[in-house]
């Protein structure tokens, strides 16, 4: 595949932007920072209305049968954007996972809303710090599933779960209704990702993959999942790029625009290579699924681009001075977004572990 | 296969066939004379199987292809070590600035052929020692004479002038004017009397650049290739001419296989040095630091046969790479302990760690420092202000020093 976006990519670039650009702006987001468990309701209304849902699932249950790539382009506009809620991602692997190893039946049940967006799902692989632990809090016992999923993106509006389970002797990957389930919120420094711990008490699952397939199946979606995150903190990081540029041009400090001190010019600079490094990673490993590197390319896109978010999440405040910790000028949006997506999806250390396995060929 | 796929298997196979006579083997152990002397003949067989100026004019001997082309064959024949240095800064820019410039058709001509087929090198004569980022401060002076000029002054870090038939250089030819716009280009001929060639020995051994000096150097005036008073427009446009040159993830140092490797076989307190943390994380951002630049490189390349213009962040090549570079080649001595001591001042510095970290300073000075590099990258691709120049539109010979 090709790494050029061709026009009709680069469509869907510059209208979910207008769109974007249009209908989200920081005095709508800001007060979802002081409110636990609420998301941006026109953004995601705006995903469904747009298609945005339906863009990277099969024709046959109510999707556009375009792909990472696609999906990637929105999900750096929505980067740009600060997105106002998760479950762009959350949904995507939720049904790439049902897609994948799925019956027919349960294919049938959830793709639709999935795809209409009507349906909410979340990814419960982590605990705490180990985005895929080998051996999992949840346990699964026969079709019954018990314990804590801790800090799942979305839990506290999602309808189903896709969780990696203990089960005996072996691990498996569980579809769950989340109808009457429990959830306890997280109050977090990012409340529109609707943070929630799911508990369990002999809740009935489907098993989706069992044994050894079953991680290996969760880390593919976990990938998945990472190369659409790479992508939205990619959007981040160029429009925070941006942001402090434009400053650096107005702003003036001893007699001249601050971007004319090479402190200030050389920061913006290294915030461009930065991003270009990410953005070049994400276009790289989208057009990579299906592939064997694959992994290795979604790893790269992840760590990279976490870098550049960051970063330039840092970078854009201290360039910005006393103005950029303001509560009102919202930069800390970003500076938020670009930690709790650093933590989404496996941080930077799993991340390395991945990568590392595999270019030293110890690859499980 | 496409088109360029088939140059690609052709001219790999060509170089694959080249490799015994002239390659990395065959160079272990020459002088630098006799390496020399194998480059010639390795630029010459170039020459007779159709390599050499793949992407200039056929009426200058050249290929007549594109730049792809010429990326496409660069790149492959990087993976051998052939004695192709020696022509790189020759090829690269005096020759085809000559090619567009000189006004002496016939002459052009003639030593274009003999640049192409290794007989002659040119070299280029703009640092000084009083600057070299910033180029249009140079003092070297240019006086009228007779009907020609005089040249008195300095350059420095000039590239193999210490072989080289021919030069290009810029000179001052009048100070009364700011900067920019009293510098005049000429071609020169290196064995002139008052030309003086000194090698500078480098930090890491080797002297390949020099000091030259002029003195009472006399040209006539067909030597000169702009108008009097433009060469600053022609010294840059030598050093634009080609933006995307064959590229190196590595930073033309060691694979990253190669740091995996030692990595593997080295001992950390009693375990590999590959399940240690801290090792792993340089290797993971090392990785992802250059995929990105190879994929920069293949998006420009791909961008280039759809005839669009690649974007800027090619720039970001030399700047990443090679710093990253020097990080990486320390931390593998790190690695090595004690074991790390060992030199080799004739060792590869796209195989041996000590070699790649001893020469990283040249790579992150030589064609623009980085410094340069982001001041590029912040006002020509971000816009952002230039810096304060206090020099700015004053004569030249009222600069104060």
């Amino acid at each position: 595949m090709t790494i050029l976006y061709d026009e009709g990519q680069q469509a869907i670039a510059t209208e979910s932007r207008r769109v974007l650009e249009a209908r989200v702006s920081k005095d709508a987001l800001l007060p979802l920072l002081e409110t636990v468990g609420e998301y941006h309701r026109p953004f995601w209304d705006t995903a469904k209305e747009q298609g945005w849902t339906a863009l990277a699932l099969p024709e046959a249950h109510g999707g556009l049968g375009l792909g990472l790539v696609e999906l990637g382009l929105i999900a750096h506009q929505a980067g740009r954007s600060v997105s106002g809620a998760p479950f762009l991602t959350s949904n995507f692997g939720a049904a790439k996972a049902i897609e994948l190893y799925g019956t027919d039946a349960q294919k049938a049940r959830w793709l639709p809303g999935l795809a209409s967006g009507e349906t909410i799902g979340a990814i419960a692989f982590a605990g705490g710090p180990d985005a895929l632990p080998r051996q999992p809090e949840v346990t699964l016992t026969g079709d019954l599933l018990d314990g804590f999923a801790r800090g799942v993106s979305g839990g506290l509006a999602a309808d189903v779960a896709i969780v990696l389970a203990n089960g005996p002797g072996m691990a498996a990957l569980v579809l769950v209704d989340l109808a009457g389930v429990e959830r306890s919120a997280i109050a977090s420094f990012d409340n529109s990702r609707c943070l929630a711990d799911l508990h369990f008490a002999a809740t009935p699952a489907e098993s989706l993959a069992v044994g050894s397939v079953a991680r290996d199946a969760a880390l593919h979606i976990l990938a998945l999942q990472a190369v659409v995150t790479a992508h939205e903190q990619t959007g981040g990081a160029e429009v925070l790029m941006e942001i402090a540029r434009d400053y650096a041009l107005t702003r003036r400090a001893f007699g001249q625009p601050i971007g004319a001190f090479q402190s200030v010019k050389h920061r913006i600079a290294e915030l461009y290579g930065l991003v270009e490094l990410a953005r070049a990673n994400c276009i790289h490993a989208a057009a990579r699924e299906g592939q064997a590197d694959f992994i290795t390319a979604a790893a790269a896109a992840r760590l990279s681009a976490t870098e550049a978010y960051d970063t330039a999440a840092r970078d854009c405040i201290q360039i910005h001075g006393g103005i950029g910790v303001t509560w009102e000028l919202g930069l800390h949006l970003h500076m938020r977004r670009a930690r709790s997506l650093a933590i989404e999806q496996g941080s930077s250390l799993f991340w390395e572990d991945v990568l590392v396995d595999r270019l030293a060929g110890e690859a499980a | 296969m496409s088109d360029l796929e088939i140059y690609r298997a052709k001219a790999a196979a060509w170089l694959e066939s080249m490799a015994p006579t002239y390659g990395r083997a065959a160079r272990k152990g020459l002088s630098e004379a006799d390496d020399l002397a194998l480059g010639r003949r390795y630029q010459k067989a170039k020459f007779e199987a159709g390599y050499a100026g793949i992407n200039w004019p056929t009426e200058y001997g050249g290929q007549g292809l594109t730049h792809l082309e010429k990326v496409t064959f660069d790149a492959e024949e990087m993976k051998h070590g052939f004695p192709n240095f020696y022509f790189g800064i020759s090829l690269g820019m005096p020759v085809p600035v000559l090619m567009q410039f000189g006004s002496d058709k016939e002459f052009v001509k003639e030593r274009v052929l003999k640049a192409l087929q290794g007989e002659e090198i040119w070299c280029q004569l703009f640092s000084e020692p009083s600057g070299g980022s910033d180029l249009a401060g140079l003092r070297t002076r240019a006086e009228p004479d007779g009907n020609g000029w005089k040249i008195n002054g300095q350059k420095v870090w000039t590239s193999w002038a210490h072989y080289s038939d021919y030069g290009v250089i810029v000179v001052r030819t009048d100070p009364t004017v700011p900067k920019h716009k009293g510098l005049t280009y000429f071609w020169v001929d290196m064995k002139a009397p008052g030309v003086t060639v000194r090698p500078i020995k480098l930090a890491g051994g080797d002297s390949h650049v020099n000091e030259v000096f002029f003195d009472d150097v006399k040209i006539s005036d067909d030597h000169r290739m702009s108008p009097v008073g433009g060469g600053f427009a022609v010294a840059i446009t030598t050093l634009m001419i080609e933006r995307y040159v064959a590229t190196d993830s590595a930073g033309f140092g060691p694979h990253l296989d190669l740091f995996v490797d030692l990595a593997k076989e080295t001992l950390l307190n009693g375990k590999p040095a590959i399940e240690d943390g801290r090792i792993r994380q340089q290797i993971a951002r090392n990785h992802a630091m250059r995929s990105g630049l190879d994929s920069i490189n293949v998006r420009a390349r791909l961008m280039m046969q759809a005839g669009m213009i690649p974007g800027a962040e090619g720039s970001l090549n030399k700047l990443v790479a090679v710093r990253s570079r020097q990080k990486l080649s320390e931390l593998a001595i790190d690695l090595q302990g004690t074991d790390g001591f060992t030199f080799d001042e004739h060792a590869s510095q796209k195989e041996d760690w000590a070699s790649s970290w001893i020469n990283a300073p040249t790579g992150r000075i030589a064609g623009g420092s980085d410094e340069t590099l982001l001041n590029t990258i912040a006002e020509k691709v971000l816009g952002l202000p230039q810096d304060h120049r206090p020099d700015k539109g004053i004569p030249f010979n009222q600069i104060p020093a």
